[in-house]
């Protein structure tokens, strides 16, 4: 088993480390306070063909795999996890269209999708217990030759900045309340964007809930097939976790790192903190369960490239990081004490981003049924 | 339309080397490599140049056998084709080796009309591989290059000494060495990175460069590197505020430092 890199791999994280150091850096507190939609940031990201990483060449994209996507990913989570989080949101978009879309849908959207031309978004969440279930779940009406949605999809990334959304509706012919996957342009009719969430973290990623009232769209937006959606949309969330991943071990990473270099520093009793050894107890326990999460989500990361299943292995990572990535940060804290505690510290702010990152795209007991599935 | 040579150093990131706390020694176990940082202005330049008024860039190094790992970070920064002499005796050279075995190998691949490279490398900082070179190669050097316009073979350069700036021309060929502010080095995009494969390298036998042996012998040898590390005094005076200021006045007097 072979866990070194590529050339090529090895060359992209480092193309995406000097990125973050290069533009990523200097913004990221600033983001943090205003929240505003990075679009500068993100144009840059197109201009070095970030966001058409996953897209084969062939449409239009850098076809680098997904192994590369990982390590740009965590390398820009250690500069900014809300430009990251951007990203990944809009390549999941973008990857939902490339594998699943018709040619049709391929052609148009693609090519300029990883371009950067135009942003995507996926809308997968609602208010109710599950999908399709309760008042706000979002109904899709077959009507002709055209579909009428009704309904709203709930803390959606890129809301508001997206240009197209792949959304999952249910149909109101489907008994098992299955979902279906559609392309819904930004511009539709009948479709708006609710009031930006004031999120905890990841903050300049905008989050809104989409709602949708008699929302046209033609029946050459759908997404592979009728009920076919279910599927897209599992397999898209556990794609999106090992990205999620990646960027829960980079915050772990810059945290530890920062914390490290703090210790050095910081002198009690005539010498370094770091000298303690309840300090390098603290230090060596984050360093250890961010390295081990690397290596199970470089695995994954590895599983989906290959084609083979991966969603235990990815359901793995999440659960561990569900479980660790926020008590790095405590600890990262605990060594940095009152100062760590302190908003002109980085660590305040990567505690907030790695809630979300630890949190979203995957609910609590999600990757545990999976795992428990895999080995029943 | 210029021919253009870049020479690069394939050196450790000093940010992933540790200073040992007890004798000061370094510990580069983990050190990755990189394309000497002021190289990379060198590149960036002869590579911007090109982009805008045609022409070509190629690149060499001179390494350990680990210099081959440059090779695409190299050819995804602009440059056309890479050249690269990989031997152990690198791990030796002075500045006096290394600028026989690039001159050695500049007249097998040769001739270029400019040939560009970093003021000095990150690791050594010689500043000697410049000038050496174009000893060697008996053509002009215009060291602390910090503007360079080229128009066909000549080259117009500001250069930036130690209280003044002069300006200069040059009718190529010529050596320049060039300091990190004449631009930002670029950092390649995806598509940059995954052409690069694509781009031809070539490897060049030292032992075909028709050297002696003594030419690789190196006259200066390095006994050994120590990490620096600024000690505090921490003097802490507890006298009133004011008293304390003006003793802390007085010590930097002191010592020169205000």
């Amino acid at each position: 088993m072979n866990f070194e890199l590529t050339e090529e791999q090895q060359l992209i994280g480092q193309s995406a480390r000097e990125f973050g150091k290069e533009f990523l850096d200097p913004i990221a507190v600033d983001l943090d306070h205003s929240g505003k939609f990075p679009k500068e940031i993100i144009e840059q990201l197109a201009s070095y063909d970030f966001l058409g990483l996953l897209v084969p060449e062939s449409q239009g994209g850098a076809g680098a795999g997904f192994v590369a996507y990982i390590q740009v990913v965590e390398a820009l989570s250690r500069s900014c996890p809300a430009v990251a989080s951007i990203l990944n949101n809009h390549a999941m978009a973008t990857h939902a269209i490339a594998t699943w879309g018709s040619d049709a849908q391929k052609a148009e959207h693609v090519a300029a999708l990883a371009k950067g031309s135009r942003l995507g978004a996926v809308a997968v969440y609602e208010n109710g217990p599950t999908p399709g279930i309760g008042p706000d779940a979002l109904v899709a009406s077959r009507q002709g030759d055209k579909y009428v949605l009704n309904g709203t999809k709930a803390f959606v990334r890129n809301a508001g900045v997206a240009d197209v959304y792949v959304v999952f509706a249910t149909l109101d012919s489907s008994e098992k309340k299955e979902q279906t996957a559609f392309l819904v342009d930004a511009r539709a009719g009948g479709l708006t964007v609710g009031p930006l969430l004031d999120t905890m973290g990841l903050k300049g990623c905008p989050v809104a809930h989409l709602l949708f009232s008699n929302v046209s769209v033609p029946a050459s937006a759908l997404l592979g097939a009728e009920n076919g959606g279910s599927a897209i949309a599992r397999t898209l969330l556990a794609v999106s976790s090992v990205a999620e991943a990646a960027q829960t071990v980079a915050i772990g990473k810059a945290a530890v790192r920062h914390a490290a270099e703090y210790a050095q520093q910081r002198v009690q009793f005539g010498k370094p903190i770091a000298v303690l050894q309840a300090i390098q107890t603290l230090l060596a326990e984050v360093a250890t369960d961010s390295q081990l999460a690397w290596l199970g989500v470089l695995r994954a990361a590895q599983l989906i490239e290959n084609g083979e299943p991966f969603e235990a292995d990815a359901a793995m990572v999440k659960a561990f990081l569900a479980r660790f990535g926020s008590k790095m940060l405590i600890d990262c804290c605990q060594v940095e004490g009152g100062f760590g505690f302190s908003e002109f510290m980085p660590l305040p702010r990567l505690f907030r981003d790695i809630a979300g990152t630890t949190l979203l795209d995957a609910p609590a007991d999600y990757p545990d049924k999976i795992i428990a599935d895999s080995i029943a | 339309m210029p021919k253009f040579l870049v020479l690069y150093k394939w050196t450790l990131d000093e940010q992933d080397i540790k200073v040992k706390s007890d004798d000061l020694s370094l510990d580069a176990s983990r050190a990755k490599g990189k394309i000497s940082d002021f190289d990379r202005n060198a590149i960036e330049e002869a590579a911007a140049i090109v982009e805008k008024q045609g022409g070509s860039v190629e690149a060499l190094s001179y390494g350990t056998p680990t210099v081959k790992q440059s090779l695409k970070d190299v050819l995804s920064r602009g440059v056309d084709k890479a050249y690269w002499i990989g031997d152990a005796s690198a791990e030796t050279a002075d500045a006096a080796v290394t600028a026989k075995v690039l001159a050695a190998a500049i007249r097998k691949i040769g001739p270029y009309d400019f040939i560009l490279t970093g003021e000095g490398s990150s690791d050594q900082f010689n500043q000697q591989t410049a000038p050496r070179l174009a000893a060697l190669l008996g053509l002009p050097c215009l060291s602390f290059v910090h503007k360079l316009e080229v128009d066909g073979a000549k080259a117009s350069v500001a250069r930036k000494l130690a209280d003044c700036t002069e300006l200069a021309t040059v009718t190529g060929p010529a050596v320049i060495s060039v300091l990190s502010d004449i631009n930002k080095p670029r950092i390649p995009g995806l598509k940059q990175v995954l052409g690069a494969a694509k781009k031809p390298s070539e490897e060049i036998a030292l032992g075909s460069l028709g050297l002696a042996a003594e030419d690789l012998q190196p006259k200066a040898s390095r006994r050994s590197v120590k990490g620096f590390v600024m000690t505090r005094k921490n003097v802490i005076y507890k006298d009133a505020p004011a008293d304390a200021v003006a003793k802390l006045v007085s010590s930097l007097a002191g010592e020169g430092l205000i």
